[in-house]
């Protein structure tokens, strides 16, 4: 029995100078649902987000609550209304503690003072709600994202909402925290509460919704049922092609007397990796599989230098070689591309140029400088290459969408042409069409006698690339197998129980 | 190739054309109440150019010399407080070497104790050192930039009265006196030294990528790092160069008084040169910097505070009267201010072309 709309949304259109964000888009959310928003990079969920919290002004179109016409002028206003955001980057303060979080800005009075008391009570009243036993007068900072997430969303329901949007919430979650966020999300909905759910995780969406929304180049494709639509058909309406075609991939072909070309011994750090040994041949490409914090992260920084390793040893090509910093790696070829793309990976106020050029700069050194014509030309090359989607090369980088920036990161590492390129989470929060890209790419390069190592929590996307798998858990390798003829289910075993 | 059209909308955005359009607003208004400002005439008996605007670019050499080092510092996100207690130092230093011992010197003159290499070198070398305590406090302590130089902005003066124990020496040695007062091809010598500065620090940023280097670790340290760049060695390398030219600022200031003044010499220099670099259009927070807009900034400060001696404002109101200018040159460069004039610019050419 669907209940009645509360939000209704009709032939919104909005303009950015040059183009149409949304045109004519038709969306509706009925109370005690959850509605999923899909749609590649650039097509217009985050503006049509935006419209409904105020921050961005349509143009044309009525946004309809309740039945009463709503024009919310930022998200305060949409929060008075009753609509309220969790944005992808948590907005919170780390530094105050999870109640505090909560309620500032609009902390109980008593006497003209702060009722901590109630406060705290409050606090905990909700996070119990959602299941979580913890201590609320503890920072922020203290928990895991998951935990900060759910402060997020507790503090976004207590200002009694009707509607919760939630912008891509489990991008930096693992399964378990997503497991979590669902049953809180089945609460609040059982509530009666409206939720408009956004992630780039086809399962995830098949796991909680209830009906979803499909938008295309500012355009809406349809909405529909979840039993409607199957997950084939949903991508080829997302991307408008059909999915055999984009994932026509081939795993790398190995001979079997390719030269070693990344032998790691026994290192580790002792406090994060005891001891791990791995090998790596010229042109394969291997998979690193397991949970969020089973070490697979941590390996890779060590690998690259970027956490120092204590004992063991690296050799590169046959050489015996010793990596205490990144400048290290780089100049023995190996290379990196960082899980945070944000934080670790791109510099978003320099141009794509700069930050396609860095890594060949750094390894020449400050004073062998590049002209600016060597610098634009190989900018230029790989704009064409990976395809990015950008006017010019001096464009900023932080301007460019999550795929996007991911291209120009790995652009960054293919100029530095590689011997060994480690790939952390690279399809990470970027849309199907792009990730089919990434990996495409990385198989290219593995044609070309690049070898690869893969890191992904997406147990798929490591099967159909890798052709070894080395499984990690609690911060050990537990297994090796073969990607070619093992299962999404053996490697969960695996990982589940630990051992092959 | 495309040929580039004239962006006036981009050109509305950027901070430094604002920075220039103060500077002329300022000496419009100059040149409007004493037509005369902008004379400028030959003096044959010294060989030098007088003017008020060769006045202008002769007393900003300091500032715009340091301020030069202060962009880069500030371009990696930090602020480097100590540079007006280097000032301090270097002439403590070099009057120190002029007049070793005063008690057998008596008497300034013509003369120096030590040669005159030292009396050159040692303030430069000191400095330099001084600049590379902070960036090894910065890069290899991890200490915030503001507090790390804080160190040496209350110590410095210190060791500069220590040196001199706590006198003002005064000195007559004509070589000594070239670099604040002399003069080369008709310009004054702080000019000439000011000129080559720029140049070297502008050569040295952008015809090698240390200036690139230098905006990747001000926009992303962690990224910059991961991508193969030393970020230690890049912070230490700034914080020596500001210190050393801390240390030829210091030189010129102290060869103009032909003195050492451990209090006041460079007093409220690092404020000025912060607000030379802001005015540039540098954003505090890290990331692009732009040398020519730095030098634009000085200058504004120095036009500010010729106008108000030229113009016999009183000198209570001097203050007062400099944080007026100064706050409508920054509310012109706003980020509002700025869009609005952007957005208005890019609906005349909409205009035009329909």
């Amino acid at each position: 029995m669907p209940g009645k709309n509360i939000l209704e949304m009709r032939g919104i259109t909005i303009e950015f100078p040059g183009v149409k964000a949304l045109d004519g888009v038709d969306f509706s959310l009925r109370e005690g649902e959850i509605h999923s928003l899909l749609g590649e990079n650039g097509a217009g969920k985050s503006t049509l987000i935006k419209c409904i919290n105020g921050v961005n002004r349509k143009d044309s179109g009525v946004i309809l609550l309740d039945g009463k016409e709503i024009n919310p002028s930022g998200p305060y206003d949409a929060m008075q209304l009753g609509i309220s955001t969790v944005f992808q980057e948590v907005n919170l303060c780390p530094n105050l503690s999870v109640a505090e979080n909560i309620f500032v800005g609009r902390q109980p009075m008593k006497h003209n003072q702060i009722d901590w008391k109630e406060i705290n009570r409050r606090a905990e009243e909700l996070m119990s709600r959602f299941h979580l036993d913890i201590d609320v007068t503890r920072p922020l900072s203290y928990y895991s994202t998951a935990i900060q997430q759910m402060t997020a969303i507790a503090r976004a329901v207590d200002v009694q909402a009707k509607i919760l949007i939630l912008d891509e919430p489990t991008s930096s979650l693992d399964e378990n925290e997503v497991q979590l966020l669902f049953s809180v999300m089945r609460e609040l909905k059982a509530s009666g509460m409206g939720i408009i759910f956004i992630t780039h995780f086809l399962d995830q969406i098949y796991a909680v919704s209830d009906r979803m929304t499909i938008l295309r180049n500012g355009h809406l494709v349809g909405t529909y049922d979840i039993n409607e639509l199957g997950k084939v058909e949903l991508v080829t309406k997302m991307v408008g092609k059909d999915m055999d075609v984009i994932f026509s991939l081939k795993r790398a072909e190995v001979s079997p007397d390719a030269p070693i070309m990344l032998k790691a011994e026994h290192i580790g750090d002792s406090s994060r990796i005891d001891d791990i040994s791995i090998t790596l041949k010229k042109g394969e490409l291997i998979g690193f599989a397991g949970l969020l914090g089973s070490g697979r992260t941590e390996t890779a920084e060590m690998l690259f230098g970027a956490s120092r390793a204590v004992h063991g040893e690296i050799f590169v090509d046959g050489q015996n070689v010793s990596i205490k910093t990144p400048f290290d790696a780089i100049k023995s070829e190996i290379a990196f591309c960082p899980e945070d793309r944000k934080r670790d990976g791109i510099i978003g106020d320099l141009s794509i140029r700069e930050n396609i050029m860095l890594a060949v700069q750094s390894r020449k050194g400050f004073m062998h400088p590049m002209t600016r014509q060597e610098q634009t030309e190989l900018a230029d090359k790989y704009i064409k290459l990976l395809g990015i989607a950008t006017p010019d090369c001096e464009k900023k980088a932080g301007e460019l969408s999550g795929g996007n920036q991911q291209k120009v990161i790995l652009a960054r590492w293919m100029a530095a042409s590689p011997k060994v390129l480690i790939l952390d989470e690279p399809t990470r929060g970027i849309d199907i069409g792009a990730k089919a890209e990434i990996q495409r790419l990385m198989l290219e390069m593995c044609g070309e006698g690049v070898s690869v190592i893969f890191i992904s929590s997406e147990l798929d996307e490591i099967i159909r690339c890798s052709n070894r798998i080395i499984i990690m858990r609690d911060r050990a390798k537990v297994a090796e197998v073969d990607g070619e003829s093992c299962t999404q289910q053996d490697i969960l075993r695996i990982i589940a129980e630990g051992a092959a | 190739m495309a040929v580039k059209r004239f962006d006036l909308s981009g050109l509305m955005q950027s901070k430094v054309t604002w920075a220039v359009i103060a500077e002329a607003l300022i000496l419009l208004v100059c040149f409007i109440i004493r037509p005369d400002f902008f004379s400028i005439s030959y003096q044959p008996s010294t060989g030098m150019l007088y003017g008020s605007l060769i006045d202008i670019v002769n007393r900003s050499a300091e500032i715009t010399i340091i301020s030069m080092g202060m962009t880069l510092v500030i371009a990696l996100g930090g602020t480097d407080l100590s540079v007006g207690a280097l000032v301090a130092v270097a002439g403590a230093i070099a009057l120190k070497f002029l007049r070793w011992d005063v008690l057998t010197y008596t008497t300034p003159g013509n003369y120096t104790v030590y040669p005159y290499i030292l009396v050159i070198a040692v303030p430069l070398i000191v400095c330099a050192l001084m600049g590379l305590f902070n960036g090894f406090l910065v890069a290899k302590g991890g200490i915030q930039p503001i507090i790390a130089t804080l160190i040496l902005m209350v110590c410095g003066r210190g060791v500069a009265q220590i040196l001199t124990d706590g006198k003002q020496f005064t000195t007559g040695y004509s070589p000594f006196r070239v670099i604040g007062q002399g003069s080369f091809l008709c310009l004054p010598m702080p000019i000439i030294i000011t000129i080559i500065v720029v140049v070297a620090v502008a050569l040295f940023t952008r015809k090698t990528a240390f200036g690139a280097f230098v905006e990747s670790v001000g926009v992303n340290p962690s990224a910059s790092r991961l991508s193969g760049i030393k970020a230690g060695n890049v912070i230490l390398l700034v914080f020596l160069i500001t210190g050393l030219l801390s240390g030829i600022a210091g030189l010129i200031y102290s060869s103009r008084i032909m003195s050492n003044d451990s209090n006041n010499a460079g007093l409220n220099f690092e404020m000025d040169a912060i607000l030379a670099v802001v005015i540039g259009g540098t954003n505090m927070a890290g990331g692009r910097f732009s040398l020519a807009g730095t030098v634009i900034g000085s200058l504004i400060i120095r036009t500010i505070v010729t106008f108000v001696y030229y113009f016999g404002i009183v000198a209570e109101a001097t203050m007062a009267f400099k944080a007026l200018i100064i706050a409508v040159v920054i509310v012109l460069q706003s980020e509002p201010v700025r869009k609005y004039f952007a957005k208005r610019a890019a609906m005349r050419r909409a205009g035009a072309k329909s």
